[in-house]
């Protein structure tokens, strides 16, 4: 059904757990941001995170996709032991992170979604076929003639939605993707979220959106007093 | 009118197509082409490099290339001439007076120009460039290389600058070139010699030429500029 559950040793499926990290602390100088003993997250489990402003949403989600350093005592990715400073490189990209503000690169819309799959050294046909499909998904194949910095904010939102999508990743870290759209792309972000989220991708989204935060099935993480909580 | 007059038979001159006067300017082209072509992809790395990774030497590393940019090129030329004169370290190699000589002192002063734009052209670009690569997958040199196609305007007007400087010294040309008719003797070589034997015609001929070329330079670099701020 699912490779990430066939490739897991057996002993770890019972546990079910994708990514497990123990002993998490992020600091700025003296100022402790937040502390943050254990934290897993599950195969195929959606998780909303909430927390005030400057509370470490945006910097809890880089630091698990290996973007920003922080004190980790140890890591495991599906069973395995991930050195903090080896995040990115070892766990991209099943591991993806999206910006608040994407950035897409200044080439076309298409070259955007190909990206990774040519980092991972798919052939053209094959990155093609797929390319085309996951415009398909997030419905942006009308875009596909425009310069990618010409897009609206909702625009770009969906082609990173895409461009992430497209390498099948089994986490995928989405920081305030509807914040600043206008009701209809909000409206069109939330039900790309929703198909991630029903195709089986364990996707975290730190959201103030309240639409998001009632998502169905998710996990309601929210960080305060340098914590973090499930409730 | 002398000047007018001189003027008028310097234009003659250059429609006249004179071989000897093309010839001149075809060395001179060719000799700023292979520099560039040698300089240009060492320079363009190290610019990168110093603007991406910190590493014990950088500062001086930078130091050095501005230095490298705010010496005069006779001082260059004068360097360039005792290494490859008979008792210097490379006389052996018989360079000195030769196309070859010229071409790698002209390459020596095209690449602090290139080095200097290049870091500061990645040091200005968007933070989300790198990650949203390697969050995507992309290892260092494919990053590398997708932050350079990001801020490929601005590399290619640090291309055009370093041909700039390159087309329009004399210095070093003088030194090392030792302005030989039909072998080492460029543009701006012939305008010096020409004009202290009280001759002028070549000179202002030569000199409409690197007016023309200055033009053209200053307008692509109008045009890579506006199209780098497109963002
Ligand atoms: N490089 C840095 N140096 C010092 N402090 C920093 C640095 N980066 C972030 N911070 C601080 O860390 C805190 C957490 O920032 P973060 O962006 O993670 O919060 P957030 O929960 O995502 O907030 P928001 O809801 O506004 O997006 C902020 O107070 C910020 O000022
Ligand atoms: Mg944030």
């Amino acid at each position: 059904m699912n490779a990430v559950i066939m490739n897991t040793p057996v002993y770890m499926q019972a546990l079910d757990n994708l990514l497990q990290v123990y002993g998490l602390r992020k600091t700025f100088g003296e100022r402790l941001l937040f502390d943050v003993p254990e934290l897993s997250l599950k195969h195929g489990q959606s998780y909303v995170l909430t927390g005030s402003n400057g509370s470490g949403k945006t910097t809890l989600l880089r630091i698990l996709a290996g973007l920003e350093p922080a004190q980790i005592n140890s890591l495991y990715f599906a069973g395995r032991v991930v050195p903090a400073p080896k995040i990115c490189t070892q766990l991209a990209p099943r591991v993806i992170y999206l910006h608040q503000h994407p950035y897409l690169f200044s080439t076309s819309v298409a070259a955007n979604i190909a990206y990774g799959l040519k980092a991972s050294g798919l052939n053209l046909r094959q990155r093609d076929a797929k390319v085309n499909a996951a415009m398909q998904w997030a419905g942006v194949q009308y875009l596909a003639q425009i310069p990618p910095h010409k897009l609206s904010g909702g625009e770009k939102q969906r082609v990173a939605l895409a461009r992430a999508k497209v390498l099948n990743p089994e986490i995928l870290l989405l920081d305030e993707p509807t914040a600043n759209l206008d009701e209809e792309a909000r409206q069109q972000v939330i039900a790309l979220i929703r198909k991630m989220c029903d195709d089986n991708h364990c996707v975290v989204i730190a959201t103030h959106d309240p639409e998001l935060m009632a998502l169905k099935d998710a996990v309601k993480l929210r960080l305060e007093n340098a914590s973090l909580q499930t409730q | 009118m002398p000047l007018l007059n001189t003027t008028l038979e310097a234009l003659r001159l250059l429609f006249s197509w004179d071989a000897t006067l093309w010839g001149t300017i075809l060395i001179s082209v060719k000799v700023c082409f292979l520099a560039l072509l040698i300089a240009a992809p060492l320079a363009i790395a190290l610019g990168f490099v110093l603007a991406t990774y910190r590493f014990p030497g950088r500062r001086l590393a930078i130091v050095l290339v501005q230095t490298l940019l705010a010496l005069p090129t006779v001082v260059i030329g004068l360097i360039l001439y005792m290494m490859l004169s008979r008792l210097g370290p490379f006389g052996e190699l018989h360079l000195l007076f030769t196309q070859q000589a010229m071409v790698i002192g002209e390459a020596i002063l095209a690449f602090p120009i290139l080095a200097a734009l290049t870091l500061a052209a990645v040091q200005a670009v968007d933070e989300r460039v790198a990650e949203t690569a390697r969050t995507l997958g992309a290892g260092h040199l494919r990053s590398a290389m997708t932050i350079l196609l990001e801020v490929r305007f601005a590399v290619m007007a640090a291309i055009v600058s370093g041909f700039g400087r390159v087309i329009s010294e004399i210095g070093c040309a003088m030194m090392v070139g030792g302005n030989i008719a039909g072998v080492t003797r460029n543009i701006t070589t012939t305008i010096a010699l020409e004009t202290s034997k009280g001759e002028f015609v070549q000179g202002i001929a030569l000199g409409i030429v690197l007016v023309v070329i200055a033009l053209a330079i200053n307008i692509g670099l109008a045009v890579l500029q506006g199209r780098g701020g497109l963002r």
